[in-house]
C-alpha cells in the first residue's frame, strides 16, 4: 500500500494541473463561504439573519459553511477525472500492469484519491467553519452540529465516486468532464424534480440529491416544511444509508469494470 | 522449468478470432521469437501474458507458477508503444517504473545511458522524438536488470543506428544468459537474434521450437561462369543437386544435403567450366516464412 501511494504522488507532484484544480478546489470555497458570511453581514440582511437564527454563529455555522461548501465541492471530482483519465489517455493504466501491479492495485490508487480529496474537503469545511464562526458568529466555539460537516464528506465522497466511475467507464477526460457537469449540474436535479412530483420523497434519494437534503441553509428545511404542499424528507439515517449503499456499489463497479475488461 | 508456458490460449474480438489455441513453451536462456504478419496475433499474445488482456480460454504459467504481479515485476516488458507520463521527464518517469517494480532508483542511470538518454534525462516525455520515447521504453524494460525481456517490436521507430544498437544489446543480453522473448514482423530482425520461434497466422500456431529444427533452411549456392546455361546443364548432373536455375545472371543450384563449395569448384573445372563467382548461401528466415505461412494459407 505504501509502494501504491509513493507511486501514485511520484505521477502527480511535478504535474501543474493537478495543483492549480487542487489550489482551486481549495480556494473556492473558502471564497464562497466568506463571501455569503459577508453578505450576511451586510445591514440590509440582518433581518434574514434573524429569521434563519444566525447562520454564522456556532452551532449553525457548521451547516450553513457544509450547505455552502457543498455547491462549489463539483470541483474535487473534475480532479479526480484528470487523474484517472490521464492513465487512460497515455496508456499508463497498461504500463502499470505491466511493469507489477495487480488491476486491483490500480484501483486502490484511485481509491486513495477518493479518500485524500475527500478529507482534504472534510479538513478546508473545518478549519473555514471554526474561522467564520468565530469572525462572524455571535456565540462561543462548540463542536454541536458538526454533524452536519460530515454529512458533506460524505456527499463529497458520493461525488468523487461518481467521477471515478465515469473516469473508468468513459475513459476520454473530456467526455468525462462534461458527463460530470451534466450530472451534477442538470440531469440529477431533474430526476430529483420528476420523482419528488410523481412518486414523492424518494427522489430525494438519489446519490447527490441525498447529501442535499442534509444540508439544508438553516432554517430553509423548518420553513418549507412548515408552508402549505411543503415537502416531506425522511429520517437522517434513510439518506445515509442511500450514500453509503451508493458508495459501495460505485466502488464495486469500477473493480468490476478494471480487474475483468481488456486494458 | 520453462520461463513461459501456454495451454490453448484462445481470445475473439467480437468476430475476428485473435488466437486460437495457442500452446507453446519458452525454455530458459533462449531468444524466442514470435513471428507473424501484422494482425497475426502476437501483440495479443504477448498482452494476456502481462495481464493487460484476458484469454477467453486456456491458461498460461510464467516461472512454473500462475502469473501474478510478483512474476510480472521480475520481466522487463516493452509491450506495443512506450506508455510514459507525458508532462514528466524521463528520470521521473523511470522512477515511476522502478517504484512499481519495487527496485530502488539506482539503476535508473545505467539504463538510460544505455539507451543513450542520460543527456535528455531532464527532459519531457512529450518533447521527445518517436524514436527516443522507444529508447525510453527500452530502458523501462532493462530496469532492474531483469533476467526475463518481453520486447514486442523492440526497433519500431528507431533509426538504422538505433536499430543495430538495439540488436546488438539483445546479443548481449542473450549472451549473458538472460531469456528473452521477442515478437517481430521484421524477420530480418528475428533471424540475427532468435534461437527458438513460434509463427502465428491469424490467431493459429503454425509452428514452434529451435529455429534450426523447425525451419527447414537448407544452404544453396550462386555460381557464375562464362556461360550460364552450360553451368545449369552441368550442375544438374552434380551429384545431389535438386535444382539449378539462372537468376540475375547468376545460378542458384540447391541440394539434398548441404553442399560443399570446394567439391563444386572441383567438378566444374574437371568438367571444363571456369567458376568466376561461387557462393555458399541460406535460405533466409523471410524466404522460409513465406514458404510456411503461404502452404498454412492454402
Amino acid at each position: 500500500m505504501k509502494q501504491i501511494i509513493l507511486a501514485e504522488w511520484l505521477k502527480l507532484k511535478y504535474y501543474r494541473t493537478f495543483w492549480v484544480i487542487l489550489i482551486l478546489s481549495v480556494i473556492i470555497p473558502i471564497a464562497g463561504n466568506y463571501t455569503v458570511a459577508e453578505i450576511f453581514s451586510s445591514k440590509d440582511l440582518k433581518q434574514a439573519q434573524f429569521l434563519l437564527g444566525g447562520p454564522f454563529s456556532f452551532p449553525d455555522v457548521w451547516q450553513t459553511v457544509a450547505c455552502v461548501s457543498s455547491f462549489v465541492s463539483g470541483l474535487y471530482g473534475i480532479l479526480l477525472i484528470v487523474i484517472v483519465t490521464n492513465e487512460y489517455n497515455f496508456r499508463t493504466n497498461r504500463q502499470n500492469i505491466i511493469d507489477g501491479w495487480e488491476r486491483k492495485d490500480f484501483v486502490f490508487a484511485k481509491l486513495f484519491w477518493v479518500m485524500k480529496l475527500a478529507v482534504l474537503s472534510l479538513v478546508v469545511v473545518a478549519i473555514v467553519g471554526a474561522l467564520l464562526g468565530m469572525a462572524y458568529g455571535s456565540k462561543s466555539f462548540t463542536f454541536e452540529g458538526f454533524n452536519f460537516v460530515f454529512y458533506y464528506f460524505l456527499q463529497v465522497v458520493v461525488q468523487l465516486i461518481i467521477a471515478l466511475l465515469i473516469a473508468v467507464f468513459v475513459s476520454r477526460p473530456g467526455l468525462s468532464i462534461v458527463i460530470y457537469f451534466a450530472y451534477n449540474m442538470m440531469i440529477e436535479q431533474t430526476l430529483v424534480t420528476i420523482l419528488k412530483r410523481s412518486v414523492g420523497a424518494i427522489g430525494g434519494l438519489l446519490p447527490l440529491q441525498a447529501g442535499d437534503e442534509l444540508l439544508p441553509f438553516p432554517g430553509t428545511k423548518m420553513l418549507a416544511q412548515s408552508m402549505p404542499g411543503g415537502t416531506t424528507t425522511y429520517d437522517t439515517y434513510v439518506y445515509l444509508i442511500a450514500m453509503v449503499v451508493y458508495i459501495t456499489l460505485g466502488i464495486w463497479l469500477v473493480f468490476r469494470k478494471v480487474t475483468r475488461t481488456d486494458l | 522449468m520453462s520461463i513461459l508456458s501456454l495451454q490453448g490460449i484462445s481470445k475473439r474480438y467480437g468476430a475476428i478470432q485473435a488466437l486460437s489455441g495457442v500452446s507453446f513453451d519458452v525454455p530458459p536462456g533462449s531468444v524466442f521469437g514470435v513471428l507473424g504478419p501484422n494482425g497475426s496475433g502476437k501483440t495479443t499474445l504477448l498482452g494476456i501474458v502481462t495481464d493487460v488482456l484476458k484469454a477467453d480460454k486456456g491458461s498460461f504459467q510464467l516461472f512454473g507458477k500462475t502469473a501474478t504481479a510478483a512474476e510480472r515485476r521480475k520481466i522487463g516488458t516493452l509491450l506495443e508503444t512506450p506508455n510514459f507520463y507525458h508532462y514528466l521527464s524521463a528520470w521521473k518517469n523511470l522512477e515511476i517504473s522502478a517504484s512499481i517494480k519495487q527496485r530502488g532508483k539506482d539503476d535508473i542511470e545505467r539504463v538510460l545511458r544505455i539507451c543513450g538518454l542520460y543527456d535528455r534525462r531532464d527532459n519531457a516525455f512529450k518533447t521527445y522524438s518517436l524514436g527516443m520515447k522507444q529508447r525510453l521504453a527500452i530502458a523501462a524494460a532493462l530496469l532492474g536488470d531483469p533476467d526475463v525481456l518481453i520486447l514486442d517490436e523492440p526497433t519500431n521507430g528507431l533509426d538504422p543506428a538505433g536499430i543495430a544498437e538495439v540488436r546488438a544489446l539483445i546479443h548481449d543480453m542473450a549472451k549473458a544468459g538472460k531469456t528473452i522473448i521477442l515478437a517481430s514482423h521484421l524477420l530480418d530482425e528475428v533471424e540475427k537474434v532468435c534461437t527458438h520461434v513460434a509463427i502465428l497466422q491469424k490467431g493459429n500456431l503454425l509452428l514452434s521450437g529451435p529455429v534450426n529444427e523447425v525451419i527447414q533452411r537448407t544452404d544453396f549456392v550462386e555460381l557464375a561462369a562464362g556461360n550460364n546455361e552450360e553451368l545449369v546443364r552441368l550442375m544438374l548432373q552434380y551429384p545431389g543437386c535438386s535444382s539449378a536455375t539462372i537468376a540475375n545472371g547468376k545460378v542458384i543450384a540447391s541440394f539434398t544435403a548441404n553442399p560443399d563449395p570446394a567439391a563444386i569448384n572441383g567438378w566444374c573445372a574437371n568438367h571444363g567450366i571456369w567458376l568466376k563467382h561461387l557462393q555458399l548461401r541460406k535460405k533466409s528466415l523471410e524466404t522460409a516464412f513465406l514458404e510456411i505461412t503461404h502452404t498454412a494459407a492454402s
